[in-house]
């Protein structure tokens, strides 16, 4: 039951908003909403496991409204309960227009996303998965920057392409289940379908998760979309969808066709890991600070997949932690990106300099979202790294270098931003900028300390998903003996 | 079971000072008086000097020879155990007596230094993070709490090299320092990951009794070690990556003398002292860190005879004595290695610190051949300057001659040539020293309307406490040569297991000592007939120069050489990238995609009206329908 009400909370909410006219009312109501379902889906942590949720819904298609959720759904689930309040707070003492929209909006697209996390079978999993689309797609056209009429129909056609395939997918399945067909994704996962099969239908499914991700060449959609997206709206996307796709093909390809991911289990790590190195090498010579952090943003998501694809224990343990750990840092980088703009105006480099002198504070919080960035060790993201790399390393010594090398080019990129806002003298025109006001504090230094609290204590994490990562890390093990050799 | 050693537990107390002394200055960086900060920072490291002195003879007196301190369990799963733990034996508390000890004395000596800045809150919150990741480094019981001390201090160093951060300069600087030293760190985490798939534990005292197990030359071993090395040489600033540290001398002086000469550039040394056991099973690595380490000294010794920078002079010093560590490293002579780290902290901290105290007097002039005379004006800078240069050319009874002279014997031991070229490194040394000293203080004032003066006492006492060392510090290990006992190496016996090595005859160390003082001699009375009998200055940089010259003081052109090979590349690299393949191949392809599809998207385009309700309301609708049909069906 509880299940239900952390899926409906925000989608009431939501709901009550539509008409409620007064801006400072909306962005209360939506905050309390986001904490109390934050406060909800933490209990599930500490009352863990509890009994999914099913009602019987659509017999004729063998389809049951079913919720349910495993130490891998727990994890999404928390970033995402723990991100939105963050992402409510980044709009508190703005000016934003049609505030009562928006946020009804942002609700919806958590209820979606939710919805994604808990779904346990296929067809469930699509509609929120779909229903993630629509509200999204009306913040980012509604309220987005420069451009964002072509931009929001490229992403929205290119996610859209990604999903037809999924479809087409999910119904293939289905129709392989036998007796009254289902879409459990416990029948999916227990069907056998051939090996050939497998191989081509590995691509079919994996094609929308791989642009959600983005992996690398799928992910063109990404740095103009996030340039343009409202700070609201980018967060969602870089924070929380991204991970959407990592759970899909969790989800999806392990469980469901280990074959199909065996064979392609080194085409798809070296295209992230040709992602990796692309998105760095591009990030650094960015003059848009937001469009820097995208590219950096695609770098380090295509060393999760590298991981996810990898699957080995200490990969997968670094994914999931990274999950975490990567949705903080994002949101946090984000949040800055629009403290800057507020500020200066731009979002161009070269136009920036000598901030700090300005607003001391804010150089030393960004610095800190930075070094997180780039894993320095006892931040969050060093331990998802340390423990990613030493997954690739198990496959591969190669694979561990290049992996590795986000270590240098972040450290490269996100230094060289750092200095160009930062650092140097301040530029005339910006006499009257000022320091962080109180509302920053509250959103950074709780989005910092718990960087750095993971990444001290990052025990409680892997404890959470110690179970399901052992189930997941045994899945290719039985078919490793019927695999065809791979044509390359 | 090991007997838990009584108060062994205080040693959390050592890295927490600092900790603690980096929250409160860093915290209350506004509410702080002038000076305060600079106070309270002092006094941590002090403190944490005293529990090291404690955590000394508790160790001594329990008769054992290490101990962990265990805090908590950092990562713990699935085989992999890394708890947050320190071990303290006698490799540890020498580093961390170094670190503290010197620490303490660079940090008053910078109260005085960084009086007028109007920063100086902030200098001292990141000098004392700076001296907790050190703690860190040289504590920590497993690779990868070492490895969290080795980046925390990068960390630092970057932040103090630019602290000046309104000169883009200085920032390019530290972040080329923090670049260069992550390209090591890629190595040195690969190395550490490679540790763990081969020993399943990544603490010290597991892996090296595990070691025995292996065969000196496997290739795993070998593997291992070059790749910590990688590290090594990044953060010890060796061939080839060396150019950052002498860019790091755009920090404040107490940065270069503390950072970048007596502590964490050793700190690659220290780590392969640490790892001695598994060094010592992989001879093909130690012939490279012999060679890199020689090449690395001469090379930047030879560079450092052309600079006209006090601070560069100094820096490539640096570079060049860690090259002598790094080959005493490669000779199998560990302790011989550290020994160095430990009396050049002494010399090459007091160096610097004279150095600050001239840069203060001649009101933040670095160049050499603009000062001169400065012996009358600053006597007690000059004497301890002198005392810090004839340690480090190596003259008896001064420290550097100790501790250099066992390196050069054992490489004697080695081979000759290794000898010739050691002592033929050494002797440039003492020429550049020489010249420096001779510039600096001899001779007449050439910078008209300077007043120099000498410095206060809260500057000028640590110089004094620092002199003391580098005169007397080599006596903590006098060779049998001289009846000594050689205490320091017998220490450092339990915690480093140097390569056996044949003792030299006394009669033929006594020939190559007499030898290379003979030389010695000669190449001081050289420098003295040259800068200060002919008072020759150095020529102007625009001025033609030999070819030799010219190669030398452009530093063999290897900056250059680098911005043309990786940094113009990558930038390329970076717009092909971007303009060519993202924007002309990738992006238009996937267009090509969605125009297809947009044709077809603009039949259902023709439903969009632009009402933004009617959008909300069909969607709201559409899921109210859904969930009704939930609990209906």
């Amino acid at each position: 039951m509880i299940l239900l009400v952390i899926l409906l909370i925000p989608f009431i909410t939501g709901l009550l908003l539509l008409p409620v006219r007064n801006a400072a009312t909306v962005k209360q109501l939506a905050l309390a909403s986001s904490l109390v379902n934050f406060l909800a889906t933490l209990s599930l942590v500490f009352t863990f496991p509890v009994s999914g949720y099913s009602v019987s819904w659509i017999n004729s298609l063998g389809v049951n409204f079913a919720l349910g959720y495993d130490g891998i759904s727990l994890i999404m689930l928390l970033l995402t309960s723990l991100l939105f309040p963050f992402i409510f707070m980044a709009g508190l003492k703005r000016e934003q227009e049609n505030t009562n929209y928006l946020y009804a909006l942002i609700l919806f697209t958590q209820s979606a996303l939710i919805g994604v996390f808990l779904a346990q079978n296929a067809f469930l999993f699509y509609i929120f998965w779909e229903l993630t689309l629509i509200p999204l797609y009306f913040i980012l056209l509604l309220w987005g920057g420069d451009g964002r009429r072509n931009v929001t129909f490229k992403f929205f056609i290119y996610t859209l392409t990604g999903s037809l395939f999924l479809l087409f997918g999910i119904i293939y399945l289905y129709s392989l289940t036998p007796g009254v067909h289902t879409t459990d994704f416990s029948a999916f996962s227990q069907l056998n379908i051939p090996v050939n099969t497998q191989v081509w239908l590995f691509w079919v499914l994996f094609i929308a998760f791989a642009i959600k991700m983005p992996v690398f060449p799928f992910h063109t959609w990404q740095p103009s979309t996030y340039t343009m997206a409202p700070t609201q709206g980018v967060m969602i996307l870089a924070g929380v969808m991204t991970k959407m796709g990592i759970y899909g093909a969790l989800r999806f390809l392990f469980p469901i066709i280990p074959a199909g991911v065996l064979y392609w289990q080194n085409t798809v790590i070296i295209l992230s890991l040709i992602g990796v190195v692309y998105a760095s090498v591009i990030a650094f010579r960015q003059t848009n600070l937001k469009t820097l952090i995208a590219f950096s943003s695609m770098a380090h998501i295509s060393l999760m997949v590298a991981a996810m694809f990898v699957l080995n224990y200490y990969a997968l343990q670094g994914l999931l932690f990274q999950v975490l750990s990567h949705g903080v840092t994002i949101i946090a980088l984000f949040y800055i990106v629009m403290l800057i703009e507020e500020k200066t105006g731009t979002l161009e480099l070269p136009q920036m300099g000598g901030i700090k002198l300005l607003a001391p504070n804010m150089a030393i919080l960004f610095l800190l979202v930075v070094l997180g960035s780039i894993a320095l060790p006892l931040t969050a993201g060093f331990v998802g790294e340390f423990l990613i790399i030493t997954g690739l390393f198990q496959q591969s010594i190669w694979f561990a270098a290049i992996g590795g090398i986000t270590m240098v080019l972040g450290a490269i990129y996100m230094l060289y931003a750092y200095q160009r806002v930062m650092l140097g003298d301040k530029k005339v025109g910006f006499g009257n900028i000022t320091d962080l006001k109180p509302v920053d504090y509250i959103v950074l230094i709780p989005l910092i300390t718990i960087i750095l609290v993971l990444g001290i204590y990052p025990q409680p994490v892997f404890n959470l998903v110690e179970a399901s990562v052992n189930t997941m890390q045994n899945l290719l093990v039985p078919v490793a003996d019927v695999l065809p050799a791979l044509p390359l | 079971m090991v007997e838990q050693i009584p108060n062994i537990n205080l040693a959390w107390l050592v890295p927490a000072f600092p900790l603690l002394g980096f929250l409160v200055t860093g915290l209350a960086n506004k509410r702080l008086k002038h000076n305060q900060a600079g106070i309270i920072a002092s006094a941590m490291v002090l403190l944490s000097f005293l529990v090291s002195l404690v955590l000394f003879f508790v160790l001594r007196a329990s008769g054992q020879n290490e101990a962990t301190v265990t805090l908590f369990n950092w990562i713990s799963i699935g085989g992999m155990n890394i708890p947050f733990a320190f071990l303290i034996d006698h490799l540890s508390l020498t580093m961390m007596l170094i670190i503290t000890g010197v620490g303490a004395l660079i940090h008053i000596y910078s109260i005085g230094y960084m009086h007028d800045d109007g920063r100086v809150n902030s200098f001292f919150a990141q000098m004392n993070l700076f001296t907790f990741s050190m703690l860190l480094l040289v504590m920590g019981a497993n690779y990868l709490v070492l490895f969290i001390g080795w980046e925390g201090v990068g960390l630092c160093s970057y932040l103090l090299i630019g602290f000046w951060f309104k000169n883009p300069a200085y920032n390019y600087a530290a972040r080329k320092a923090f670049v260069m030293n992550r390209i090591g760190d890629l190595g040195f985490i690969l190395g550490i990951i490679v540790l763990f798939f081969t020993f399943k534990t990544v603490t010290f005292s597991e892996i090296f009794s595990q070691a025995a197990g292996f065969q000196a030359g496997a290739p795993v071993i070998t593997l291992i070690t070059l790749l910590l090395l990688v590290g090594a040489v990044g953060k010890s600033a060796q061939i080839p990556l060396f150019t950052w540290l002498p860019d790091a001398m755009a920090g404040p002086t107490p940065v270069s003398a503390l950072i970048h000469a007596a502590t964490m550039v050793t700190a690659g040394i220290y780590m392969i002292a640490r790892s001695s056991i598994l060094y010592n099973l992989a001879p093909f690595t130690l012939n490279i860190i012999i060679v890199i380490g020689l090449a690395t000294a001469i090379i930047a010794a030879l560079i450092g005879l052309k600079q006209n920078d006090i601070k560069k002079v100094l820096a490539y010093s640096t570079v060049s004595q860690l090259g002598y560590m790094f080959l005493a490293l490669g000779l199998g002579a560990y302790s011989a290695g550290v020994f160095h780290v430990t009396t050049h902290a002494f010399f090459k901290a007091l160096l610097f610190l004279g150095a600050g105290s001239v840069i203060h007097a001649m009101g933040g002039e670095q160049d050499i051949r603009k000062m001169g005379g400065l012996r009358k004006k600053m006597p007690l800078t000059y004497f301890t300057f002198l005392a810090a240069t004839l340690a480090i050319s190596g003259i008896p009874p001064f420290s550097g001659f100790f501790s250099k002279d066992l390196i050069l014997s054992k490489a004697f031991e080695h081979s000759i040539i290794l000898y010739i070229l050691a002592l033929g490194g050494a002797l440039i040394t003492c020429f550049y020293m020489f010249r420096l000293l001779y510039l600096v203080f001899f001779g007449e004032q050439r910078l008209a309307g300077a007043h120099p003066h000498e410095s206060p006492k809260v500057m000028t006492i640590p110089l004094i406490i620092l002199s003391v060392l580098s005169v007397f510090g080599g006596f903590l290990n006098i060779p049998s040569l001289f009846n000594g006992d050689s205490k320091f190496i017998t220490f450092l016996q339990t915690a480093v297991v140097s390569k056996a090595s044949e003792e030299l005859s006394h009669s033929t160390e006594i020939g190559l000592i007499l030898g290379s003082l003979l030389l010695l001699g000669l190449v001081i009375f050289f420098a003295y007939r040259t800068f200060v009998s002919k008072s020759i200055i150095p020529a102007k940089d625009e001025e033609p120069m030999p070819f030799f010259s010219k190669l030398i003081s452009n530093k063999f052109y290897i900056d250059e050489m680098y911005t043309a090979v990786f940094e113009k590349p990558f930038g390329f690299l970076s717009d092909f990238f971007y303009n060519k393949v993202e924007n002309t191949v990738l992006d238009p392809a996937v267009d090509e995609i969605g125009v297809t599809t947009a044709r077809v998207g603009a039949l259902l385009r023709k439903l969009q009206q632009g009402n933004m309700s009617f959008y909300l309301f069909a969607m709201v609708a559409g899921i109210l329908l859904f969930i009704i049909f939930i609990l209906i069906v």
